[in-house]
């Protein structure tokens, strides 16, 4: 019982490995509130100051405060900013799940 | 708790990095793997150098490992005398400091940075077994530094990709950890069936 369990548990990790590893090819990180603006401009491959600029922020080249810091000091739901920088990544020619249709890509 | 870990090393760098590994290397559960691997991404934008970030996630590693050893060496007694039933009782706890007497070095050295969820356990019965320290902090600071370039190379290397690299290692790392006890078990069956056998 113990060895098929062992055999099963392989399996199943091995499985859910070679998942990951193939999204690791193919999507784009998903944006979280502990990255700083630079963070996701460098896993988007977009400069940072076109993402200051989608939330409202004059870019500062070491600015490494994390979205959730941002959202706090700007009294703003982090959920907004996250959105607002999704918006500005579809535009540059990216695309998120969150952003996307049932059907298709965002517009 | 993750989220607030990571925003830390992202503001703050260094000193967030030191005290997190440092903390979870005593045993606290905290997410080490994703953040040596987002350290790398930070090495990759040039936030941090590259040999200060895998000397300190070395460093601070190694002193949380030499916090649990002494622990399990100094108050280890204490500590089997008051919750032994619970591991298991005395015979299961001198069968486990058996085990860290025997594969003392290799398995300090495999478990900093190939099984590293048993990491933790092995500092402590290490400790418990009286494995001899300064061979104990040879295999350790080996591992850790060890463990600290691969998960810092593949942060560099991957740094667009963090997330999905945390969970494909992760879900690798309970993998190997399956193998093993396939392995194990396995052995322990056709040792039964070639008793039974002869």
């Amino acid at each position: 019982m113990a060895f098929c369990l062992a055999i099963a548990g392989t399996f199943i990790f091995a499985f859910r490995a070679g998942r990951y590893t193939r999204r690791l090819r193919f999507e784009n990180e998903p944006i979280r509130p502990w990255m700083s603006v630079p963070f996701i401009a460098h896993t988007h491959h977009v400069p940072s100051a076109l993402l200051f600029h989608a939330i409202g922020i004059e870019p500062q080249p070491h600015d490494r405060r994390p979205l959730a810091t941002i959202a706090r000091e700007r009294h703003r739901p982090v959920e907004d900013l996250v959105r607002d920088l999704e918006r500005a990544l579809a535009n540059a020619g990216h695309t998120h799940s969150s952003l996307e249709p049932p059907g298709g890509k965002a517009p | 708790m993750s989220e607030r870990i990571l925003a830390a090393l992202a503001q703050y760098g260094f000193p967030a990095l030191f005290a997190v590994v440092t903390i979870a290397s005593i045993g606290v559960p905290l997410p080490v793997s994703l953040l040596l691997i987002v350290t790398g991404s930070l090495v990759a934008q040039g936030v941090m150098p590259l040999w200060g970030a895998i000397a300190l996630a070395t460093a601070g590693s190694a002193l949380g490992d030499q916090i649990g050893y002494a622990i399990g060496r100094y108050g280890g007694a204490k500590l089997i005398a008051r919750f032994g039933a619970m591991l298991g009782g005395p015979e299961r706890i001198a069968k486990a400091e058996a085990h860290a007497r025997r594969w003392g070095g290799p398995g300090v050295f495999l478990s900093r940075w190939l099984v590293s969820p048993l990491g933790s356990v092995i500092n402590f019965t290490s400790g418990i077994a009286e494995y001899p320290w300064m061979h104990f902090l040879f295999w350790d600071v080996l591992g850790e530094a060890l463990g600290a370039s691969i998960y810092i190379a593949l942060g560099f290397f991957f740094s667009d990709r963090v997330l999905e690299l945390d969970a494909a290692l992760g879900d690798f790392t309970w993998m190997i950890l399956a193998l093993l006890a396939a392995g194990v078990v396995g052995w322990m069956l056709w040792q039964y069936v070639r008793t039974k056998k002869g």
